[in-house]
């Protein structure tokens, strides 16, 4: 039974039998019209002071009531989302793959109104063993509190605000099979720290975010090994697995969504990277412009980045003669389009084209002559496809990649992706 | 007065619980009809008819139990507030949706939020697309209902929410169940 029912019914028929009866004794005691009309007044004022006390009684049980009822509410969530892809190359069909390229599986729990563990789980390429080539990872594990309405506070491993994808990295926010080469060569996506961020969110659309977190270690550049050139941060990254923490990095991100549909931002991160390890000090730095309008059904999204890293003459004196170099810079752009061509229920099928450039190696510190590494070509792909959602959640999608630098490159693509 | 207005925000929003909540459903029915001078909650229960009705208009009831409040001034209706929970990503979201007697939304309010991304749905600038709307609009997030990018499915959701809160009324005041 209702428990407001429990405490409000008796207290109102006492206060009703009460009432009755002293209103009996009144005019049966009475007969005196003045002393009548003056118990009447006193009969007005405890009514008055009774009514006063049952409206705050009600309140106050109208205020219990979030606390009884948040027992019933779920405190813990479970989550997933995941990815199975098929690449062709055009070209080269012999090296054609099919992988289960991603299988996440989350929860968030609440320990109370404030504050809650958000966590994910991954799996990639299916198998994970010392003989296969998949990899397991916690992608996410963090506190958050609220402090206010605009304030909260992120403390653990956590995605980095950057870029339009890192943190909105599910396959089903994301045109094409594979994620885009911007936001994986030069974004490291699915990039994460360990530390400790601030997250505004104010009336007029801004989302500020900042915090200290880990960095790169640049001690894990394998000169030996192409990965430093497919993306110089991804080789670096520390993902919070015994990070090296001599030297901490800070970042800023700001986000402004104040007109529907339009989101405009930037982000900025900086810190050490050789943690003590190397006998000079060098740092990396990366920032990102990006904006996203989706007037209607159309959605356009354009991003630009950039990398550098400091101090890389001296790091990369002693690697001559490997093929892969510590970049002084690298950056990349794209640009993108999206329209959701046919929409019944639930089903969308939208269409899209995106243009890259990128460069891994956009510059490398002088060494000088015959030593110091040319910079790299930069990559342009373009990339056609569509996306077709089944479901809210449930994405298939196609598209056909086309590389001008490394036209062996030239692939189709097919993917399943879901996420809840 | 006040023991009815108390009585109506505990029916409609029984769970006012986690995360930040931004006003009580007391505040949004005074913020959605000041002239107000007493909320009448109704309850609407549906029949298997009536929902067959809002699916053939693509809207899924989700519940048989609705409870529309009614704005009323010295007894006369000047409208209705219908507050609601959708979830987000993975957390509810508790919203009210005003209605004027023409059957066309006056406003939107947030109540609460509790996902880690996503909070700009509270925007003024996002609700008001909401304002005019009817039974008869598209009210379909990323076509008349501009998206807000990083909470696309929070968009979506209430969104889908509000459709449905627009469809209800306008079956009750068809069916006689409201004024």
């Amino acid at each position: 039974m209702n428990p407001r029912h429990l405490l409000a019914m008796p207290l109102k028929a006492v206060l009703a039998a009460g009432l009755t009866c002293l209103a009996g004794a009144v005019f049966a005691q009475s007969a005196d019209p003045d002393e009548m009309a003056r118990r009447v007044d006193e009969l007005a004022s405890e009514l008055a002071t009774v009514k006063k006390q049952l409206s705050e009684l009600e309140q106050q049980k109208a205020n219990a009531m979030p606390a009884s009822s948040a027992a019933e509410e779920p405190t813990t969530v479970f989550t997933s989302y995941g990815e199975i892809n098929y690449n062709r190359p055009t070209h080269e069909p012999e090296n054609a793959q099919a992988d289960l390229r991603r299988f996440v599986f989350g929860f968030q729990h609440r320990f109370d109104a404030q504050t809650k563990l958000v966590t994910e789980i991954e799996f990639e390429h299916a198998v994970t063993s010392a003989e296969d080539p998949g990899e397991a990872e916690i992608e996410q594990a963090m506190i958050e509190h609220s402090l206010n309405p605009t304030w909260a506070v992120r403390a653990g491993l956590f995605l980095m605000p950057v870029g339009l994808l890192n943190e909105n990295h599910e396959p089903t926010a994301y045109y094409g099979v594979e994620r885009n080469f911007v936001e994986t060569a030069i974004i490291p996506t699915t990039w994460r720290e360990g530390g400790v961020q601030v997250v505004g969110t104010f009336e007029n659309g801004v989302t500020f975010q900042t915090g200290v977190t880990t960095g790169f270690d640049l001690a894990k550049w394998d000169a030996t090994s192409p990965e430093g050139a497919l993306s110089p941060l991804g080789s670096i990254h520390q993902e919070l697995a015994l990070a090296r923490a001599y030297d901490l990095s800070i970042f800023g991100a700001l986000n402004w969504r104040g007109i529907p549909g339009l989101l405009v931002g930037g982000s900025l991160f900086t810190g050490g990277a050789t943690q003590g390890q190397a006998v000079v000090s060098a740092s990396v730095t990366l920032w990102d412009l990006h904006a996203r309008w989706t007037p209607g059904r159309w959605d356009f999204a354009a991003l630009y980045s950039s990398g550098s890293i400091s101090n890389t003459a001296a790091l990369n004196m002693p690697l001559v003669g490997n093929p892969t170099l510590i970049p002084e810079s690298f950056d990349g752009g794209y640009v993108q389009a999206a329209y959701k061509l046919w929409m019944h229920g639930s089903q969308v099928l939208s269409p899209f084209v995106r243009l890259e450039q990128f460069n891994t190696g956009r510059r490398y510190a002088d060494l000088g002559p015959g030593l110091t590494p040319a910079a790299r070509p930069t990559e342009q792909v373009a990339t056609v496809g569509m996306n077709y959602q089944i479901t809210p959640g449930v994405v298939v999608k196609a598209d056909v990649q086309h590389f001008r630098e490394d036209q062996d490159a030239d692939r189709v693509d097919l993917g399943l992706g879901w996420s809840f | 007065m006040r023991i009815v207005f108390v009585a109506t925000a505990a029916v409609l929003a029984p769970v006012a619980a986690f995360a930040v909540d931004y006003l009580s459903a007391e505040q949004a029915f005074k913020l959605m009809f000041p002239d107000a001078d007493h909320f009448e909650p109704r309850e609407f229960p549906l029949n298997a008819a009536q929902m067959q009705e809002l699916e053939a208009q693509g809207v899924r009831a989700r519940s048989v139990h609705w409870t529309v409040s009614v704005a009323q001034r010295a007894g006369a209706p000047l409208g209705y507030v219908v507050v609601d929970n959708v979830i987000g990503k993975s957390e509810l979201i508790t919203y009210a949706v005003g209605i004027g007697l023409d059957g066309a939304i006056k406003q939107v309010e947030v109540l609460s939020y509790r996902e880690s991304h996503g909070q700009e749905i509270r925007l003024p600038a996002w609700r008001r697309q909401f304002v005019g709307k009817t039974a008869a609009s598209s009210l379909h997030s990323g076509d008349d209902i501009a998206n807000i990018s990083g909470a696309t499915l929070s968009c979506s959701h209430v969104t889908e929410g509000v459709k449905r809160i627009v469809a209800v009324v306008a079956l009750a005041r068809r069916s006689g169940g409201l004024p």
